[in-house]
């Protein structure tokens, strides 16, 4: 690259200083003297950065078959018509090899699918954009849009001359920038996903998000994307997912973690998924369990399906009418997993036989040391856990709360049900 | 356990429930294979050339066989689309060269459909610019509106509709030495007529557009490569289907039409092949039929097409989605039946020569289609130790030589004949 000046590339006016990959791709490769020693057939970058550098070219030489790779030191120059190396470069060409955190432009991320997660979905790359800096080539963006394609095929300038004679216009382009794209591409040995690790991550995206995005892709890349999250986000992405489609994400998980996910789901959403799978691979998850967690489960999946029980969850905050308000606090305080209901805190006696029902409200203006049985509300509206669903729906609409309890015949407190699981029961189609 | 249970565990029975469940791509495949452009093709190939040319039927139930089962396996191995494999593999150009070839054929083929309503309806003595905009309007409103599924369904039911042609075949006593002789000692010939109709039988028989469709089917069915067998032997199953019935169909036209000298130059000739079984209801029979496989194809084809093409470039598709979320979809669709439509409704325009030529644009289609996957599925990268065996590669590369080869002739005789004109 000619010392502190930007390279001059391209066809796009005014863009002097960005490169996109499809007008360098099968571009002659010459030496210091100029004669051509063979064609770039890809690029090699290295993870890690926000915006990686190539770390290599990939040249077909003439006459050969195997492309062979050549370290970005090597090159001298990269212009819209050719890449010119270094003298000498000639002996460095060595066989191509791709290292677990190295990916190759065109046969690994060009015309393949990629997660956006800016706007969370699957897209198919039509190009990438590449920005000169110095002596070296990063990647900044991905071209999803309609331009994108015009231009692999080399009609843009026609479709620009067309669009702008005839209606004004120019087809914009819709490039996304880097640091959200996560590509859909496995290390050969081990096949997990080569994770964009300085990128705005999968973890990022909504549950429900990500398990939509699961639902598109193909067999292949879904495991490997199910696989690359963390136990947290996989519990939730899980538990948004098609219930067939669970099933088959969790046979597909290690056997270490799927356990570990089952844990970290809510208790009545684990159940649900338990009630699915195979007998046999059902004793073994509740086995390798966590024994608190498993004395859950085993205690919901007591319940016959469709009845108020199977729908519960122990994720409910309970104390007894002699603790206070200030205690209630505490309690808060101390619960790390997400809690469904915030809106309630339940009040038992001694036995756990429910007495009434307070409110966060109370939590936040009432003195600490007030008992929370003082404001608590002793008419409850409860449900048997042998209770028909379709007699908790009707509850809930009619009574619109945020959550019912359920309690046994001595009116212990057993679990709740949450609105939020009385919507999806609802409105599964 | 109660005696369901019991009796699911037997692993006999689990063998079958697995099979039942996983049949269906190559079946569902099978029996759209028997649209109007078959038997249109099957009906006219046995009336103009009596038993000449069953024999053609043997290597195209091979090449059919070898060609599915390729789209099963790599829809299985790699859980993608073949619109998504080629998009991947070969890139951009490519891909608009093969989906622009995919897009006239299918055209054309939906063309063939919609003749194959106006044709049956004539039998009813409707007018052809009643019945297609009629249909079509239905098609559109069946495919936005209502379930997919149940539709398919309902169709495939009526299908066996299509056996009439067996029993047929069977009460017009046909000479089955004669037809053994024909298939053992095939007769060849090279004029233009003889040469597009042999193309004609090999395109409706193994139409690109149908492998496009198979391995959709698969996916969705999310066969595991464990039950692969099971996949194979509904592909087995569904081109035997296929085949037998084109079997039928030629020879009950042979030994009808043929006989007799008649020729086809509109459905309701055709449907004199069914006098044997159906007598005076032959036509009305006949007419049914037809009528029934071609809105069931006329439903799939467009909607296929648009929705491989918008897979392949990263459009938004699905008759899930409302129309401004997959605008590319809808007016592809929309596209392909309007000129569909048109096509037919042409004042004179020659319905059945049009069938004909249509699938002789399917045959020139294939070897494209064909040579890019076998390409990809001999690629280790992309189907792991799934890769074909030297039979395959072999059924596959003639099969795609002999195509080329018998559409050069072709073209060569048409040119030569518009010379000496």
């Amino acid at each position: 690259m000619a010392k502190n000046k930007p390279e001059k590339v391209l066809d796009e006016p005014g863009l002097k200083m960005f490169v996109y990959l499809s007008r360098i791709l099968d571009r002659a490769v010459t030496n210091a003297a100029g004669r051509s020693v063979g064609k770039l057939t890809d690029l090699k970058v290295r993870m890690g950065e926000l915006f990686p550098k190539m770390s290599s070219v990939v040249v077909k030489p003439r006459r050969k078959k195997k492309p062979l790779e050549l370290d970005w030191a090597q090159v001298d120059s990269v212009t819209g018509s050719r890449i010119v190396l270094r003298p000498g470069a000639e002996e460095h060409f060595h066989a191509l090899q791709v290292g677990s955190d190295e990916l190759l432009l065109r046969e690994e991320l060009l015309d393949k699918q990629v997660v956006d997660t800016f706007g969370a979905k699957i897209e198919r790359v039509n190009d990438i954009h590449l920005l000169v800096v110095n002596q070296d080539l990063h990647i900044v963006h991905v071209d999803f849009g309609l331009r994108g394609l015009i231009r692999r095929l080399g009609w843009l300038k026609a479709v620009d001359a067309f669009t702008g004679f005839f209606f004004s216009f120019r087809i914009k382009e819709k490039l996304i920038s880097w640091k959200h794209i996560q590509p859909l591409v496995s290390d050969l040995r081990n096949q997990d996903l080569k994770l964009n690790v300085a990128g705005s991550n999968i973890r990022d995206l909504h549950p429900s998000e990500l398990a939509d995005i699961l639902e598109d892709l193909d067999r292949g890349n879904r495991d490997r994307l199910f696989k690359s999250l963390d136990v947290e986000t996989a519990a939730e992405t899980l538990e948004e997912v098609d219930p067939r489609l669970q099933v088959r994400l969790l046979e597909a998980a290690p056997a270490e973690s799927a356990s570990d996910i089952l844990e970290e789901m809510a208790p009545d959403e684990a159940t649900d998924l338990l009630f699915d799978l195979p007998e046999e691979q059902k004793q073994n998850l509740i086995r390798t369990m966590e024994k608190p967690s498993r004395d859950a489960l085993v205690e919901l999946l007591r319940h016959k399906e469709g009845t108020a029980g199977s729908l519960m969850t122990k994720d409910y905050i309970s104390l007894d009418s002699e603790q206070t308000i200030g205690q209630a606090v505490e309690e808060f305080r101390k619960t790390t997993y997400p809690l469904d209901s915030v809106a309630y805190i339940y009040v038992t006696d001694k036995e756990r036989r429910l007495l009434g029902v307070s409110t966060l409200r109370h939590l936040i203006i009432c003195d600490k040391s007030t008992p929370v049985a003082e404001f608590m509300n002793p008419r409850l509206i409860t449900v048997e856990p042998d209770q028909d669903i379709e007699d908790v729906v009707k509850l809930f609409k009619k009574y619109k709360f945020m959550a019912l309890p359920v309690v046994d015949r001595d009116d212990r407190l057993q679990g709740i049900i949450t609105l939020k699981d009385i919507i999806q029961e609802t409105l599964e189609d | 356990m109660s005696v369901f249970s019991a009796v699911k565990q037997n692993p006999r029975v689990r063998s079958f429930l697995l099979f039942l469940a996983i049949l269906g791509p190559g079946i569902i495949t099978g029996s759209v294979d028997n649209d109007a452009g078959g038997i249109t093709t099957y009906s006219v190939a046995g009336a103009v050339y009596g038993n000449k040319l069953l024999w053609t039927l043997i290597p195209s139930f091979l090449l059919l066989v070898v060609v599915q089962e390729m789209n099963a396996r790599m829809g299985i191995v790699t859980g993608k689309g073949l619109a998504d494999l080629i998009r991947e593999s070969f890139g951009v150009k490519v891909t608009l060269f093969i989906f622009i070839g995919l897009v006239a054929a299918n055209i054309g083929n939906t063309a063939t459909e919609f003749a194959g309503v106006a044709g049956s309806l004539m039998i009813f003595g409707v007018s052809k610019y009643i019945s297609v905009p009629l249909v079509a309007v239905a098609v559109w409103l069946l495919v936005t509106k209502r379930d997919y599924k149940t539709t398919e369904r309902i169709f495939l039911f009526f299908s066996f509709c299509l056996l009439s042609y067996i029993i047929s075949a069977a009460l017009a006593k046909p000479d089955w030495r004669e037809i053994g002789r024909a298939i053992i000692r095939p007769e060849m010939h090279f004029d233009t007529g003889y040469l597009s109709m042999v193309l004609g039988i090999v395109g409706t028989t193994v139409a690109p557009w149908m492998q496009f469709y198979m391995q959709s089917a698969v996916i969705e069915k999310r066969i595991k490569i464990q039950d692969y067998k099971f996949a194979l032997w509904d592909v087995i199953i569904g081109c035997t289907a296929t085949v037998v019935v084109a079997f039928f169909i030629m020879v009950a036209c042979a030994a009808t039409l043929n006989k007799n000298g008649l020729v086809i130059n509109e459905a309701k000739d055709a449907a004199l092949a069914l006098k044997p079984f159906a007598g005076a209801f032959a036509a009305q029979l006949f007419a049914f039929g037809l009528f029934i496989a071609s809105v069931f194809s006329a439903t799939i084809l467009p909607l296929a097409t648009a929705f491989f093409v918008c897979e392949a470039f990263g459009f938004e598709a699905g008759i899930n989605k409302k129309i401004q979320e997959a605008p590319q979809f809808y007016a592809l669709f929309a596209f392909i039946m309007t000129v569909s439509v048109l096509i037919i409704l042409a004042p004179g325009a020659p319905l059945i020569a049009i069938t004909i030529w249509t699938q002789v644009l399917n045959a020139m289609l294939l070897p494209v289609v064909l040579t890019s996957m076998i390409r990809m599925v001999n690629n280790r990268k992309i189907m792991g130790e799934r890769v074909n065996n030297k039979f395959q590669n072999a059924v596959g590369w003639t099969g795609t030589i002999v195509l080329v080869g018998l559409t050069a002739m072709l073209l060569l005789n048409q040119l030569l004949s518009a010379l000496k004109r």
